[in-house]
């Protein structure tokens, strides 16, 4: 849906300043129907590509294509998309109903459009109560919101969110994770940059990780956790404070009430079992290392 | 369906700016008006209307050129500072229709104000005994195209330097548009080939505002030769529309960031 193709940005404010690569060559891919994360740490260059994408800065060298399904024109790619800043400022002396009839009436709905889409999503976003309140009387979270319902008001065929989880509470996190998720599967691309791995992990089946403006890896979360993955056990078991196993673990974890959680390779996890068994300790649990998206990305890739 | 963009923008700038109490100064700059025309006609003898008038026209003339220089240099840069253009440009606006929109709402809020302030001018010199000549309608025209001009030397120069310095270098070409025509008539001037060059190529590239100034003919003339007003109504009518396209032009390849 979007090609992000071999794009290069280089930032150079004056004459006198050294010249500072934003982007280095780099190309991936937003599949049409897919969610998308966006990764990598701050001053990575994920807003520089998004700002590139939505054509506020151009690059220095490399494009940006748009499939047909978006459009033929910049106007009408532009019309398929919904696009929300990284904390995004508003007109504070607009109401927030004034502020989504000028977004909708610029996306072409009518006035009777403009207000069914408010009907459907204010409950959804809890944001009904405010609609005639001037903007600068929102809290950060609400703006969030209704810039998000601005955001999909005109049924585009592409989200793009630049940190649109960062400075809300974990309910309205969760509510938000809610709502993209509803449109993903209403049948949108949603592509949305985050450093908040977690949250990419949760919803996201696809990530692009950036790293000081090079691309580190393009592809699904699936294989970069099989890709991850130890095959290492997590061995629990109430032992007393001065055991030590004579296989010794790769990690051990001491928790209250006489509770130790061990690492053991795969290939010495039954004699470490046998083990404790035989020396009659309570063994409560045996499970395979799952690492986290977020372990992954730090212990591969990251240290960012 | 861009021409309908353009009005969208221009109305809710114009609601955006009517809101942010701009028009308060409308209001005290009027209150003033008042106050000073009593205080004056009260140690004027025989003319108080022609004191009201130069008060309102000067006024007039202060409060469009503050409100274009203050409201013009933050049109774009509080837009972009904020990442307001943003939730713009990210629809299916072009730059244009944004420029165009955010410039004609600003003149909307400059209409108000000359409307108003001319209003009050008007009634105060009409009951002090004064007669409303067609000069003094002109040179209203003349104060808002002004103001618009200025606005637009503004949001070009905001364009190319930052809000500090773009103001100064305004209200210099602001000054020096006054002064030019006068200064190219002095001794020292007409003396002084080098300096006299440099002013007439200033004059042929920078904005003659004194072209726009009818204030001191007002005072002591009922009329002017309708062709020296329409060549000053077609001059400032066509600087506006090459300011406004070389706007244009800038703000299309400007990276917004």
């Amino acid at each position: 849906m979007i090609k992000f193709t071999n794009v290069t940005k280089i930032f150079k404010s004056d004459i006198l300043s050294q010249p500072f690569t934003a982007l280095d060559h780099v190309s991936f891919n937003v599949p049409e129907g897919s969610m998308v994360g966006f990764l990598g740490a701050n001053g990575a260059g994920k807003t520089t590509s998004l700002k590139i994408i939505m054509d506020f800065i151009r690059p220095t060298e490399g494009e940006v294509l748009f499939s047909n399904s978006l459009g033929k024109n910049k106007l009408e790619i532009f019309k398929n998309i919904g696009f929300l800043p990284e904390r995004p400022y508003f007109y504070p002396t607009l109401s927030g109903l004034d502020f989504l009839k000028f977004m909708g009436k610029l996306s072409g709905l009518s006035l009777n459009q403009i207000n069914d889409e408010v009907k459907k999503w204010a409950p959804i976003f809890k944001i009904e109560f405010a609609l005639n309140r001037e903007l600068k009387t929102y809290s950060k979270g609400m703006l969030q919101r209704i810039g998000f319902l601005a955001t999909i008001m005109h049924h585009p065929k592409i989200i793009i969110l630049d940190e649109p989880l960062s400075g809300l509470d974990p309910i309205g996190r969760k509510e938000l994770k809610d709502v993209i998720i509803q449109v993903h599967k209403e049948g949108k691309t949603v592509f949305f940059s985050s450093h908040i791995i977690p949250d990419v992990e949760e919803i996201c089946d696809r990530v692009i990780f950036l790293k000081e403006g090079k691309l580190v890896y393009d592809g699904s979360v699936n294989s970069l956790m099989q890709s991850g993955k130890t095959q290492d056990f997590y061995i629990s078991a109430h032992v007393p404070p001065d055991f030590v196993p004579h296989i010794k673990p790769k990690e051990s974890i001491k928790f209250p009430d006489d509770l130790q959680k061990f690492l053991v390779s795969p290939e010495l996890k039954n004699e470490f079992l046998s083990e404790l068994i035989t020396n009659q300790f309570n063994v409560v649990s045996v499970e395979m290392q799952k690492p986290s998206l977020e372990e992954i990305f730090y212990k591969t890739r990251g240290q960012a | 369906m861009t021409f309908q963009k353009i009005q969208i923008i221009a109305f809710y700038t114009f609601k955006e700016l009517l809101k942010s109490k701009i028009l308060i100064n409308v209001f005290f700059v009027g209150l003033l008006l008042m106050v000073m025309t009593y205080v004056a006609t009260e140690f004027t003898y025989g003319v108080p209307e022609r004191v009201a008038l130069d008060f309102g026209l000067g006024m007039l003339s202060l409060s469009s050129i503050a409100i274009s220089l203050f409201l013009g240099v933050n049109l774009l840069s509080k837009e972009i500072d904020s990442r307001t253009v943003y939730m713009v440009i990210a629809r299916p606006v072009p730059r244009y229709a944004f420029i165009l929109g955010k410039i004609i709402g600003l003149v909307g809020i400059q209409f108000v104000n000359v409307f108003l302030l001319s209003l009050m001018t008007l009634v105060v010199t009409y009951v002090l005994g004064g007669n409303i000549s067609s000069l003094i309608l002109w040179a209203i025209g003349f104060t808002f195209l002004e103001s618009i001009l200025l606005l637009l030397v503004v949001v070009l120069m905001s364009l190319l330097a930052n809000n500090i310095l773009s103001s100064l270098i305004s209200v210099v070409i602001l000054l020096l548009g006054h002064a030019v025509k006068e200064t190219q008539g002095v001794g020292f001037v007409q003396n002084n080939p080098f300096v006299k060059t440099i002013l007439e190529i200033y004059h042929f590239i920078l904005p003659g505002f004194y072209k726009l100034n009818l204030k001191d003919f007002v005072l002591y003339k009922t009329a002017l030769p309708l062709e020296y007003l329409f060549s000053s109504l077609v001059y400032g009518l066509s600087y506006s529309a090459f300011l406004l396209l070389v706007i244009i032009f800038i703000f299309n390849r400007k990276n917004i960031d």
